[in-house]
């Protein structure tokens, strides 16, 4: 129970990383997490722009605006019977998807410690590239030890 | 606890958009497009297309009001084209939404897992489906409660008296036919009325 998933999406829609933390949800097969993925990719896209409130955006005008409106967010929470969904989506267009279970508490906290996680080790490490999946190791260690506790917390 | 609901829309079984209903207040005047009222000073609402920016500063502004005005109008029909276009697309795009979602949570979840809701920075979407695959959603403000059992009050009370059992009623409702129906269209405002 607690945080079942972590999956990583670059800002092109494509599957950079992908753990399963304890059971809850069904197993996919890599195909299917690419797959997912990129759905994911296109459904926030929508989401985003599906504000029933808002007039259509205005073209630029000249010079700059200087008062330009907040950016749609897009899907931040997605809730099912069985689990819920919390994407983090940031500046630069990678999403984080959390899976947890449906009582889960205090997931943004959870979703702030994993981003600065994979800023101290997958952006800090010199021999990741940019947009390719993430495999550092030491990413990973942190990244196990954070969910472990706080899954056994409960 | 009152709830601002925006948008409801029913799809049937072919994924057609059988029925929509907006309760967003009317779109404000042409002169005010693109721009909230509150952003532009009083004196330039004749003035403030979307090409000159609003300010005191700028040096444009002043000349050529007739100009403006008659494009704005022009733009105003331009507008009211696209908001009816728009309609229609949002109601695609909701139902590609629900669709991908709904597939994805069964993936992951389990067959018998359900899409709930789904919540952006502007507003909350609350899903329902039925058994026959009929498929009801709900667009509100983003910090509503859940209207799972809104909808599903939607369905029994509504649908179930006022469309399906309309001996009138045709059993497919191509282009949202006997589903516009005096008696549900009533009951459905006046629901949603009582929520707001």
């Amino acid at each position: 129970m607690g945080i079942f998933a972590l999956i990583i999406i670059n800002k092109a829609g494509g599957l950079i990383y992908n753990r399963t933390f304890s059971e809850g949800l069904n197993q996919l097969n890599t195909n299917d997490y690419l797959v997912l993925a990129g759905t994911f990719h296109g459904v926030h896209a929508i989401t985003a722009r599906l504000n029933p409130i808002k007039e259509p955006p205005s073209p630029p005008s000249s010079g700059g605006s200087p008062n330009r409106a907040e950016p749609a967010s897009g899907l931040e929470v997605m809730e099912t019977e069985n689990f819920r969904l919390q994407c983090f989506n940031t500046l630069t267009g990678t999403k984080f998807l959390l899976f947890t279970d449906t009582m889960q508490s205090n997931v943004d906290g959870t979703m702030r410690k994993i981003y600065e996680l994979y800023a101290d080790y997958v952006m800090k490490n010199p021999f990741y590239q940019l947009e390719m999946p993430v495999r550092c190791d030491m990413f990973e260690r942190k990244l196990n030890s954070y969910i472990r506790e706080i899954n056994s917390s409960r | 606890m009152p709830v601002q609901v925006y948008s409801f829309y029913i799809f049937d079984r072919h994924t057609e958009c059988i029925y929509s209903k907006l309760w967003i207040s009317p779109p404000r005047p042409p002169s005010l497009t693109g721009r909230s009222a509150a952003d532009l000073p009083p004196s330039s609402t004749s003035t403030g297309g979307l090409t000159s920016p609003p300010g005191p500063h700028d040096p444009r502004r002043g000349g050529g009001v007739v100009a403006a005005t008659n494009e704005n109008v022009a733009r105003a029909e331009q507008q009211q084209a696209r908001r009816t276009r728009r309609a229609g697309d949002d109601a695609k795009l909701i139902f590609g939404t629900v669709f991908s979602l709904r597939n994805m949570t069964r993936k992951l979840g389990g067959d018998d897992d359900a899409f709930i809701s789904f919540r952006t920075g502007q507003y909350k979407m609350h899903y329902y489906e039925t058994l026959t695959n009929l498929r009801f959603a709900m667009l509100t403000e983003p910090g509503a409660p859940s209207m799972r059992n809104v909808l599903h009050q939607i369905y029994i009370n509504l649908w179930v008296e006022y469309v399906v059992k309309n001996p009138l009623s045709p059993v497919e409702h191509k282009g949202g036919e006997g589903v516009r129906n005096e008696m549900f269209e009533l009951g459905l405002d006046r629901f949603i009325r009582g929520l707001m």
